[in-house]
Protein backbone atom coordinates (compact mmCIF):
# COMPACT_ATOMS: atom_id res chain seq x y z
CA UNK A 1 0.00 0.00 0.00
CA UNK A 2 1.38 3.46 -1.43
CA UNK A 3 1.08 6.57 0.57
CA UNK A 4 -0.97 7.78 -1.32
CA UNK A 5 -3.81 5.07 -0.89
CA UNK A 6 -5.41 6.57 2.76
CA UNK A 7 -5.08 10.07 1.21
CA UNK A 8 -7.49 8.82 -1.57
CA UNK A 9 -9.50 6.94 0.82
CA UNK A 10 -10.36 10.08 2.50
CA UNK A 11 -10.95 12.06 -0.92
CA UNK A 12 -13.12 9.27 -1.78
CA UNK A 13 -15.18 8.49 1.39
CA UNK A 14 -18.57 9.04 3.10
CA UNK A 15 -17.57 12.23 4.91
CA UNK A 16 -15.46 13.61 2.31
CA UNK A 17 -18.36 13.24 -0.16
CA UNK A 18 -20.19 15.46 1.99
CA UNK A 19 -17.83 18.23 2.86
CA UNK A 20 -16.18 18.30 -0.61
CA UNK A 21 -12.87 17.57 1.01
CA UNK A 22 -10.91 17.28 -2.22
CA UNK A 23 -12.00 20.52 -3.17
CA UNK A 24 -10.44 21.72 -0.18
CA UNK A 25 -7.39 19.76 0.53
CA UNK A 26 -6.55 21.00 -3.40
CA UNK A 27 -7.28 24.43 -3.18
CA UNK A 28 -5.06 23.90 0.29
CA UNK A 29 -2.27 22.55 -1.78
CA UNK A 30 -1.82 24.84 -4.61
CA UNK A 31 -0.83 27.24 -1.06
CA UNK A 32 2.87 27.35 -0.70
CA UNK A 33 4.46 27.55 2.86
CA UNK A 34 8.42 28.21 3.51
CA UNK A 35 10.19 24.57 3.71
CA UNK A 36 12.94 25.71 6.21
CA UNK A 37 12.81 27.73 9.78
CA UNK A 38 11.01 27.21 13.29
CA UNK A 39 10.15 30.89 12.84
CA UNK A 40 6.65 29.68 10.44
CA UNK A 41 5.48 27.48 13.03
CA UNK A 42 5.02 30.02 15.75
CA UNK A 43 1.43 31.31 14.59
CA UNK A 44 -0.13 27.82 14.40
CA UNK A 45 2.05 26.56 17.95
CA UNK A 46 0.29 29.89 19.76
CA UNK A 47 -3.18 28.97 17.81
CA UNK A 48 -2.99 25.22 19.47
CA UNK A 49 -1.88 26.70 22.50
CA UNK A 50 -5.17 28.55 22.75
CA UNK A 51 -7.21 25.80 21.76
CA UNK A 52 -5.34 23.97 25.09
CA UNK A 53 -6.50 26.75 26.89
CA UNK A 54 -9.75 27.04 25.76
CA UNK A 55 -10.25 22.70 26.71
CA UNK A 56 -8.68 22.79 29.79
CA UNK A 57 -10.55 26.23 30.94
CA UNK A 58 -14.13 24.90 29.96
CA UNK A 59 -13.38 22.03 32.50
CA UNK A 60 -11.98 24.46 35.27
CA UNK A 61 -14.88 26.77 34.80
CA UNK A 62 -17.03 23.62 36.00
CA UNK A 63 -15.55 23.88 39.76
CA UNK A 64 -14.00 27.69 39.77
CA UNK A 65 -16.51 30.05 41.94
CA UNK A 66 -15.77 33.46 41.17
CA UNK A 67 -16.50 35.49 43.35
CA UNK A 68 -14.02 36.40 46.77
CA UNK A 69 -15.27 33.94 49.32
CA UNK A 70 -15.05 31.02 47.62
CA UNK A 71 -12.98 31.34 44.84
CA UNK A 72 -9.31 30.54 45.99
CA UNK A 73 -11.16 27.49 48.20
CA UNK A 74 -12.93 26.22 44.61
CA UNK A 75 -9.47 26.55 43.29
CA UNK A 76 -7.43 24.53 45.83
CA UNK A 77 -10.68 22.13 45.72
CA UNK A 78 -9.69 21.39 41.84
CA UNK A 79 -6.36 20.87 42.59
CA UNK A 80 -6.25 19.26 45.79
CA UNK A 81 -9.44 16.93 45.40
CA UNK A 82 -10.86 16.87 42.00
CA UNK A 83 -9.22 13.98 39.95
CA UNK A 84 -6.74 15.11 37.60
CA UNK A 85 -7.62 18.33 38.89
CA UNK A 86 -3.85 19.47 39.32
CA UNK A 87 -3.57 18.49 35.68
CA UNK A 88 -5.94 20.39 34.36
CA UNK A 89 -4.85 23.77 36.16
CA UNK A 90 -0.85 22.86 35.53
CA UNK A 91 -1.69 22.56 31.59
CA UNK A 92 -3.71 25.16 31.95
CA UNK A 93 -1.37 27.31 33.75
CA UNK A 94 1.59 26.32 31.40
CA UNK A 95 -0.51 26.57 28.32
CA UNK A 96 -1.08 29.87 29.06
CA UNK A 97 2.88 31.06 29.74
CA UNK A 98 3.64 29.47 26.65
CA UNK A 99 1.01 31.04 24.63
CA UNK A 100 2.37 34.56 25.85
CA UNK A 101 5.90 33.15 25.04
CA UNK A 102 4.75 31.80 21.56
CA UNK A 103 2.72 35.67 20.59
CA UNK A 104 5.70 37.59 21.72
CA UNK A 105 8.29 35.29 20.03
CA UNK A 106 6.00 35.20 16.59
CA UNK A 107 6.13 39.40 16.85
CA UNK A 108 9.69 39.65 16.91
CA UNK A 109 10.56 37.21 14.64
CA UNK A 110 7.99 39.18 12.00
CA UNK A 111 9.72 42.39 12.70
CA UNK A 112 13.34 41.29 12.20
CA UNK A 113 12.40 39.52 9.54
CA UNK A 114 10.42 42.68 8.37
CA UNK A 115 7.28 40.65 7.39
CA UNK A 116 4.57 43.46 8.71
CA UNK A 117 5.84 45.66 5.02
CA UNK A 118 3.02 46.23 2.68
CA UNK A 119 0.37 44.49 1.78
CA UNK A 120 0.62 42.50 4.86
CA UNK A 121 -0.71 45.32 7.53
CA UNK A 122 -4.02 44.29 7.86
CA UNK A 123 -2.62 40.75 9.32
CA UNK A 124 0.04 42.95 11.36
CA UNK A 125 -2.75 44.88 12.84
CA UNK A 126 -5.13 41.88 13.54
CA UNK A 127 -1.75 40.24 14.82
CA UNK A 128 -1.04 42.83 17.57
CA UNK A 129 -4.84 43.40 18.65
CA UNK A 130 -4.62 39.46 19.31
CA UNK A 131 -1.40 39.48 20.82
CA UNK A 132 -2.82 42.72 23.73
CA UNK A 133 -6.04 40.34 23.73
CA UNK A 134 -3.82 37.46 25.01
CA UNK A 135 -2.12 39.13 27.17
CA UNK A 136 -4.90 40.50 28.73
CA UNK A 137 -6.14 36.97 28.80
CA UNK A 138 -3.08 35.82 30.56
CA UNK A 139 -3.82 39.27 33.30
CA UNK A 140 -7.36 38.12 33.83
CA UNK A 141 -6.59 34.82 34.59
CA UNK A 142 -3.70 35.81 37.00
CA UNK A 143 -6.46 36.96 39.28
CA UNK A 144 -8.92 34.61 39.22
CA UNK A 145 -7.52 32.19 42.11
CA UNK A 146 -7.83 35.15 44.28
CA UNK A 147 -4.72 34.21 46.33
CA UNK A 148 -2.21 37.34 48.07
CA UNK A 149 -0.37 37.38 44.37
CA UNK A 150 -3.76 37.79 43.00
CA UNK A 151 -5.26 40.35 44.53
CA UNK A 152 -2.00 42.55 44.34
CA UNK A 153 -1.91 41.81 40.27
CA UNK A 154 -5.08 43.23 40.43
CA UNK A 155 -4.62 46.12 42.19
CA UNK A 156 -1.70 47.38 40.45
CA UNK A 157 -2.73 46.20 36.89
CA UNK A 158 -5.67 48.44 37.22
CA UNK A 159 -3.54 51.24 38.82
CA UNK A 160 -1.20 51.10 35.71
CA UNK A 161 -4.62 51.01 33.06
CA UNK A 162 -5.84 54.44 35.63
CA UNK A 163 -2.39 56.14 33.73
CA UNK A 164 -3.03 54.99 29.94
CA UNK A 165 -4.02 58.84 28.36
CA UNK A 166 -7.41 59.44 27.57
CA UNK A 167 -9.09 56.09 28.10
CA UNK A 168 -7.35 55.40 31.83
CA UNK A 169 -10.17 56.35 34.00
CA UNK A 170 -12.29 54.68 32.48
CA UNK A 171 -9.94 51.19 31.95
CA UNK A 172 -9.46 51.02 35.87
CA UNK A 173 -13.21 51.03 36.88
CA UNK A 174 -14.02 48.70 34.28
CA UNK A 175 -11.49 46.43 35.13
CA UNK A 176 -12.15 46.80 38.85
CA UNK A 177 -15.95 47.23 38.60
CA UNK A 178 -15.46 50.13 40.84
CA UNK A 179 -13.37 52.18 42.68
CA UNK A 180 -12.15 49.62 44.64
CA UNK A 181 -10.43 45.81 44.25
CA UNK A 182 -13.46 44.07 45.28
CA UNK A 183 -15.26 41.06 44.37
CA UNK A 184 -16.73 43.09 41.67
CA UNK A 185 -13.28 43.07 40.11
CA UNK A 186 -13.00 39.28 40.57
CA UNK A 187 -16.35 39.12 39.07
CA UNK A 188 -15.66 41.29 36.43
CA UNK A 189 -11.85 39.17 35.63
CA UNK A 190 -13.98 36.22 35.27
CA UNK A 191 -16.74 37.78 32.58
CA UNK A 192 -13.47 38.52 30.35
CA UNK A 193 -11.48 35.53 30.68
CA UNK A 194 -14.15 33.08 29.90
CA UNK A 195 -16.01 35.27 27.21
CA UNK A 196 -15.36 38.45 25.78
CA UNK A 197 -11.69 38.21 25.47
CA UNK A 198 -12.03 34.33 23.98
CA UNK A 199 -14.26 35.46 21.94
CA UNK A 200 -12.84 38.33 20.56
CA UNK A 201 -9.66 36.58 19.79
CA UNK A 202 -11.26 33.96 18.05
CA UNK A 203 -12.69 36.38 15.75
CA UNK A 204 -9.50 38.05 15.45
CA UNK A 205 -7.55 34.80 15.07
CA UNK A 206 -10.11 34.15 12.27
CA UNK A 207 -9.67 37.81 10.97
CA UNK A 208 -5.80 37.33 10.72
CA UNK A 209 -5.96 33.84 8.92
CA UNK A 210 -7.75 35.43 6.97
CA UNK A 211 -5.70 38.15 5.60
CA UNK A 212 -2.90 35.83 5.82
CA UNK A 213 -4.50 33.49 3.44
CA UNK A 214 -5.06 36.53 0.98
CA UNK A 215 -1.65 38.01 1.23
CA UNK A 216 0.88 35.17 2.52
CA UNK A 217 3.68 35.78 4.72
CA UNK A 218 6.80 36.03 2.66
CA UNK A 219 9.08 33.24 1.93
CA UNK A 220 12.81 33.71 2.50
CA UNK A 221 13.95 33.81 -0.93
CA UNK A 222 11.46 36.79 -1.80
CA UNK A 223 12.64 38.31 1.26
CA UNK A 224 15.84 38.69 -0.27
CA UNK A 225 14.55 40.24 -3.22
CA UNK A 226 13.12 42.48 -1.13
CA UNK A 227 16.48 43.59 0.16
CA UNK A 228 17.31 44.71 -3.42
CA UNK A 229 15.13 48.19 -2.21
CA UNK A 230 12.78 47.50 -4.90
CA UNK A 231 10.79 50.27 -6.57
CA UNK A 232 7.36 51.46 -6.37
CA UNK A 233 6.80 48.90 -9.58
CA UNK A 234 7.85 45.81 -7.35
CA UNK A 235 6.42 46.81 -4.94
CA UNK A 236 2.84 46.75 -6.55
CA UNK A 237 3.80 43.84 -8.24
CA UNK A 238 4.62 41.79 -4.90
CA UNK A 239 1.26 43.15 -3.72
CA UNK A 240 -0.36 41.32 -7.17
CA UNK A 241 1.68 38.00 -6.57
CA UNK A 242 -0.31 35.57 -5.50
CA UNK A 243 1.25 32.76 -3.41
CA UNK A 244 3.13 31.24 -5.63
CA UNK A 245 6.01 29.48 -4.95
CA UNK A 246 9.07 31.38 -5.27
CA UNK A 247 11.96 28.50 -5.73
CA UNK A 248 10.76 25.12 -4.88
CA UNK A 249 13.81 24.24 -2.94
CA UNK A 250 12.49 27.07 -0.94
CA UNK A 251 8.62 26.47 -0.49
CA UNK A 252 6.19 23.18 -0.08
CA UNK A 253 2.57 22.53 -0.13
CA UNK A 254 0.23 23.88 3.03
CA UNK A 255 -1.83 21.12 2.48
CA UNK A 256 -0.03 18.15 3.45
CA UNK A 257 3.33 19.31 4.18
CA UNK A 258 3.29 21.74 6.09
CA UNK A 259 0.29 21.54 8.17
CA UNK A 260 1.53 18.05 8.74
CA UNK A 261 4.81 19.29 10.37
CA UNK A 262 3.08 21.74 12.14
CA UNK A 263 0.89 19.03 13.57
CA UNK A 264 4.53 17.56 14.66
CA UNK A 265 5.71 20.52 16.14
CA UNK A 266 2.11 20.60 18.27
CA UNK A 267 2.09 17.13 19.65
CA UNK A 268 6.10 18.62 20.54
CA UNK A 269 4.32 21.59 22.75
CA UNK A 270 1.80 19.50 24.00
CA UNK A 271 4.11 16.80 25.22
CA UNK A 272 6.04 20.11 26.99
CA UNK A 273 3.13 21.61 28.43
CA UNK A 274 2.10 17.98 30.06
CA UNK A 275 5.93 17.09 31.22
CA UNK A 276 5.50 20.62 32.85
CA UNK A 277 2.32 20.69 34.13
CA UNK A 278 2.58 17.26 35.77
CA UNK A 279 6.41 17.79 37.32
CA UNK A 280 6.60 21.78 38.09
CA UNK A 281 4.47 22.38 40.66
CA UNK A 282 2.92 25.92 40.33
CA UNK A 283 2.06 27.07 43.93
CA UNK A 284 -1.61 28.48 44.37
CA UNK A 285 -0.33 30.95 47.14
CA UNK A 286 -2.23 32.00 50.34
CA UNK A 287 -5.77 33.46 49.97
CA UNK A 288 -5.99 37.41 49.29
CA UNK A 289 -6.10 39.01 52.37
CA UNK A 290 -6.62 43.08 51.82
CA UNK A 291 -4.93 43.67 54.91
CA UNK A 292 -1.76 42.21 54.18
CA UNK A 293 1.06 44.09 52.65
CA UNK A 294 1.57 42.99 49.17
CA UNK A 295 4.75 40.55 50.07
CA UNK A 296 5.83 38.32 47.22
CA UNK A 297 3.59 39.98 44.47
CA UNK A 298 6.11 39.31 41.56
CA UNK A 299 4.65 39.75 38.31
CA UNK A 300 4.11 37.26 35.50
CA UNK A 301 7.96 36.72 33.65
CA UNK A 302 6.04 38.95 30.63
CA UNK A 303 5.96 41.72 32.54
CA UNK A 304 9.09 41.62 34.44
CA UNK A 305 11.31 44.46 32.03
CA UNK A 306 8.28 46.52 32.42
CA UNK A 307 8.13 45.80 36.26
CA UNK A 308 12.16 46.40 36.53
CA UNK A 309 11.30 49.82 34.77
CA UNK A 310 8.89 51.35 37.25
CA UNK A 311 10.74 49.94 39.89
CA UNK A 312 13.59 51.73 38.93
CA UNK A 313 11.92 55.24 37.73
CA UNK A 314 12.37 58.56 39.55
CA UNK A 315 9.28 59.95 40.87
CA UNK A 316 8.87 62.32 38.33
CA UNK A 317 9.86 62.74 35.01
CA UNK A 318 10.15 66.19 32.85
CA UNK A 319 7.49 67.19 35.82
CA UNK A 320 5.38 64.75 35.51
CA UNK A 321 4.36 62.06 38.18
CA UNK A 322 7.11 58.56 36.98
CA UNK A 323 4.40 56.11 36.72
CA UNK A 324 1.99 58.38 34.50
CA UNK A 325 5.50 58.79 32.01
CA UNK A 326 6.39 55.43 31.41
CA UNK A 327 2.74 54.23 31.11
CA UNK A 328 2.26 57.20 28.30
CA UNK A 329 5.42 56.47 26.92
CA UNK A 330 5.01 52.76 27.02
CA UNK A 331 1.48 53.79 24.95
CA UNK A 332 3.55 55.88 22.62
CA UNK A 333 6.02 53.04 21.90
CA UNK A 334 3.00 50.67 21.29
CA UNK A 335 1.07 53.23 18.87
CA UNK A 336 4.84 53.51 16.92
CA UNK A 337 4.73 49.14 16.88
CA UNK A 338 0.94 49.24 15.32
CA UNK A 339 2.30 52.02 12.91
CA UNK A 340 5.41 50.17 11.38
CA UNK A 341 3.93 48.91 8.29
CA UNK A 342 2.74 52.67 7.35
CA UNK A 343 6.18 54.15 8.79
CA UNK A 344 8.69 51.38 7.67
CA UNK A 345 7.03 50.58 4.26
CA UNK A 346 9.82 49.07 2.59
CA UNK A 347 11.15 47.29 5.15
CA UNK A 348 14.58 48.67 6.21
CA UNK A 349 17.12 46.16 8.07
CA UNK A 350 17.28 48.83 10.54
CA UNK A 351 13.67 48.13 12.22
CA UNK A 352 16.04 43.87 12.19
CA UNK A 353 18.38 45.73 14.40
CA UNK A 354 15.94 48.01 15.99
CA UNK A 355 14.04 44.35 16.92
CA UNK A 356 16.59 42.59 18.31
CA UNK A 357 18.16 45.24 19.98
CA UNK A 358 14.66 45.21 21.88
CA UNK A 359 14.81 41.80 22.38
CA UNK A 360 17.95 42.10 24.09
CA UNK A 361 17.21 45.29 26.44
CA UNK A 362 14.09 43.52 27.60
CA UNK A 363 15.72 40.46 28.35
CA UNK A 364 18.68 42.31 30.88
CA UNK A 365 15.78 43.96 32.26
CA UNK A 366 13.77 40.93 32.95
CA UNK A 367 16.94 39.21 34.45
CA UNK A 368 17.66 42.14 36.71
CA UNK A 369 14.25 42.57 37.89
CA UNK A 370 14.92 38.68 39.39
CA UNK A 371 17.74 39.97 41.38
CA UNK B 1 -29.30 54.59 -23.76
CA UNK B 2 -32.97 55.07 -23.48
CA UNK B 3 -34.26 58.54 -22.26
CA UNK B 4 -36.67 56.27 -19.71
CA UNK B 5 -34.27 54.72 -18.18
CA UNK B 6 -34.76 55.63 -14.32
CA UNK B 7 -32.70 58.45 -13.51
CA UNK B 8 -32.19 57.14 -9.56
CA UNK B 9 -29.66 55.22 -8.01
CA UNK B 10 -29.94 51.40 -9.07
CA UNK B 11 -32.29 49.18 -6.06
CA UNK B 12 -29.34 47.27 -5.58
CA UNK B 13 -27.31 50.62 -4.38
CA UNK B 14 -30.19 52.01 -2.47
CA UNK B 15 -31.01 48.59 -0.54
CA UNK B 16 -26.70 48.78 0.34
CA UNK B 17 -27.45 52.05 1.42
CA UNK B 18 -30.43 51.51 3.85
CA UNK B 19 -28.71 48.37 5.17
CA UNK B 20 -25.41 50.13 5.89
CA UNK B 21 -27.55 53.22 7.39
CA UNK B 22 -29.71 50.83 9.44
CA UNK B 23 -26.62 48.67 11.01
CA UNK B 24 -24.64 52.13 11.34
CA UNK B 25 -27.69 53.30 13.27
CA UNK B 26 -28.60 50.06 15.18
CA UNK B 27 -24.88 49.99 16.75
CA UNK B 28 -25.15 53.23 18.02
CA UNK B 29 -28.00 52.99 19.37
CA UNK B 30 -26.98 49.96 20.83
CA UNK B 31 -23.93 51.26 22.04
CA UNK B 32 -25.21 53.39 24.52
CA UNK B 33 -27.37 51.72 26.51
CA UNK B 34 -24.62 48.73 26.50
CA UNK B 35 -22.08 50.75 27.57
CA UNK B 36 -24.17 52.19 30.49
CA UNK B 37 -24.95 48.51 31.00
CA UNK B 38 -21.02 47.97 31.74
CA UNK B 39 -20.18 51.23 33.54
CA UNK B 40 -19.49 50.21 37.14
CA UNK B 41 -21.69 51.67 39.59
CA UNK B 42 -20.14 54.05 42.38
CA UNK B 43 -20.82 53.56 46.06
CA UNK B 44 -20.42 56.43 47.86
CA UNK B 45 -18.38 56.13 51.04
CA UNK B 46 -20.09 54.69 54.28
CA UNK B 47 -18.78 57.57 56.35
CA UNK B 48 -16.67 57.22 59.79
CA UNK B 49 -16.19 53.31 60.50
CA UNK B 50 -15.29 51.75 64.11
CA UNK B 51 -11.84 49.63 63.82
CA UNK B 52 -11.43 48.18 67.05
CA UNK B 53 -11.65 49.00 70.57
CA UNK B 54 -8.60 50.87 72.65
CA UNK B 55 -7.53 47.75 74.39
CA UNK B 56 -7.21 46.37 71.08
CA UNK B 57 -4.51 48.65 69.96
CA UNK B 58 -1.40 48.81 72.59
CA UNK B 59 0.78 51.36 72.52
CA UNK B 60 3.52 51.09 69.81
CA UNK B 61 1.95 48.68 67.59
CA UNK B 62 0.40 48.70 63.84
CA UNK B 63 -2.51 47.29 62.78
CA UNK B 64 -4.22 46.55 59.71
CA UNK B 65 -8.05 47.00 59.55
CA UNK B 66 -10.51 47.48 56.57
CA UNK B 67 -12.22 51.00 56.07
CA UNK B 68 -14.51 51.44 52.91
CA UNK B 69 -13.54 47.78 50.98
CA UNK B 70 -9.53 49.67 51.33
CA UNK B 71 -6.83 48.64 54.24
CA UNK B 72 -5.85 50.86 56.59
CA UNK B 73 -2.78 50.90 58.76
CA UNK B 74 -3.98 52.08 62.42
CA UNK B 75 -0.75 53.16 64.37
CA UNK B 76 -0.63 53.46 67.84
CA UNK B 77 2.26 55.67 68.93
CA UNK B 78 3.99 54.87 72.07
CA UNK B 79 2.74 58.33 74.32
CA UNK B 80 -0.55 56.12 73.00
CA UNK B 81 -1.49 58.78 70.40
CA UNK B 82 -3.68 56.82 67.26
CA UNK B 83 -2.97 57.71 63.84
CA UNK B 84 -4.73 56.00 60.46
CA UNK B 85 -3.17 56.06 57.08
CA UNK B 86 -4.82 54.46 54.18
CA UNK B 87 -2.58 51.11 53.17
CA UNK B 88 -2.58 51.83 49.96
CA UNK B 89 1.36 52.66 47.93
CA UNK B 90 0.83 56.37 46.48
CA UNK B 91 2.74 54.73 43.84
CA UNK B 92 0.54 52.19 41.84
CA UNK B 93 -1.16 51.30 45.02
CA UNK B 94 0.01 47.95 46.76
CA UNK B 95 -0.75 47.52 49.89
CA UNK B 96 1.79 48.98 52.58
CA UNK B 97 3.21 47.12 55.67
CA UNK B 98 4.99 48.02 58.59
CA UNK B 99 8.39 46.89 59.27
CA UNK B 100 9.07 46.54 62.46
CA UNK B 101 13.36 45.57 62.15
CA UNK B 102 13.52 49.11 60.27
CA UNK B 103 10.34 50.99 62.17
CA UNK B 104 9.45 52.16 59.13
CA UNK B 105 6.34 51.71 56.53
CA UNK B 106 6.92 49.15 52.98
CA UNK B 107 5.80 48.85 49.70
CA UNK B 108 7.09 45.25 48.72
CA UNK B 109 6.21 45.93 44.95
CA UNK B 110 8.62 48.55 43.84
CA UNK B 111 10.51 48.85 47.23
CA UNK B 112 8.97 51.90 48.53
CA UNK B 113 9.93 53.27 51.94
CA UNK B 114 7.77 55.50 54.13
CA UNK B 115 8.17 56.88 57.21
CA UNK B 116 5.91 56.22 60.55
CA UNK B 117 4.17 59.32 59.89
CA UNK B 118 3.56 58.46 56.03
CA UNK B 119 6.10 60.20 54.50
CA UNK B 120 7.22 58.57 51.34
CA UNK B 121 11.39 58.59 51.92
CA UNK B 122 12.18 55.77 49.87
CA UNK B 123 11.91 54.42 45.93
CA UNK B 124 9.51 55.47 43.52
CA UNK B 125 6.37 56.82 45.79
CA UNK B 126 5.76 60.26 44.54
CA UNK B 127 4.03 61.28 47.85
CA UNK B 128 3.22 60.11 51.11
CA UNK B 129 -0.16 58.03 52.35
CA UNK B 130 -2.89 59.25 52.47
CA UNK B 131 -4.38 60.56 56.25
CA UNK B 132 -7.00 60.10 57.75
CA UNK B 133 -9.21 61.12 61.03
CA UNK B 134 -8.92 59.27 64.15
CA UNK B 135 -11.03 59.76 66.96
CA UNK B 136 -12.06 57.86 69.77
CA UNK B 137 -15.19 57.44 71.56
CA UNK B 138 -15.86 55.82 74.96
CA UNK B 139 -13.33 52.84 74.32
CA UNK B 140 -14.19 52.79 70.62
CA UNK B 141 -11.65 53.53 67.29
CA UNK B 142 -13.33 55.46 64.63
CA UNK B 143 -11.82 56.33 61.16
CA UNK B 144 -13.25 58.48 58.93
CA UNK B 145 -13.49 57.43 55.31
CA UNK B 146 -11.08 57.26 52.73
CA UNK B 147 -11.47 60.08 50.45
S1 LIG C 1 3.24 50.31 44.39
FE1 LIG C 1 4.37 50.82 46.10
S2 LIG C 1 6.31 51.25 45.40
FE2 LIG C 1 5.16 50.80 43.61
Amino acid sequence: MNAEQPRKRVREGWLSDRLGWGGISTALAKHRAPRRGFVFYLGGITLFLLLVQVLSGVLLVLYYKPDSTNAHASVERIVGEIPYGDLIRGVHVWASDFFVACLVAHLFTIVIRRSYKPPHELTWLSGLVSLVIGIGMAFTGAILPWSQKAYAQARVGSEIAHNIPLIGGWMHRLLRGGQEVTSNTLSNAYGFHVAVLPATVTLLVGLHLFFLSRKPAPVPVSEQVVDEEPGAQGEADAAKAPAAPVDDDDTIPLYPDFLYRQAVAWVGVLVAVLTLAIFADRPLGEAADPRLSSTGAQPPWYFLPFHQIIRSSPRELLGIDGAKFIVGATCFLGALVVALPFLDRKGSKLMAWAGWIVLFVLFLLATSALS
Amino acid sequence: MSNDEPKSPPRRDFLGIAVGGSATVFAVAAGYPVARFIEPRTRPPSGPTVVGKVLEFPPGTVKSVMVDERPVLVVRAADGQFRAFSALCSHLQCVVGYAPERNQIECPCHRGVYSMDGQNIGGPPPRPLEELQVSVNEGAIIVSSVG
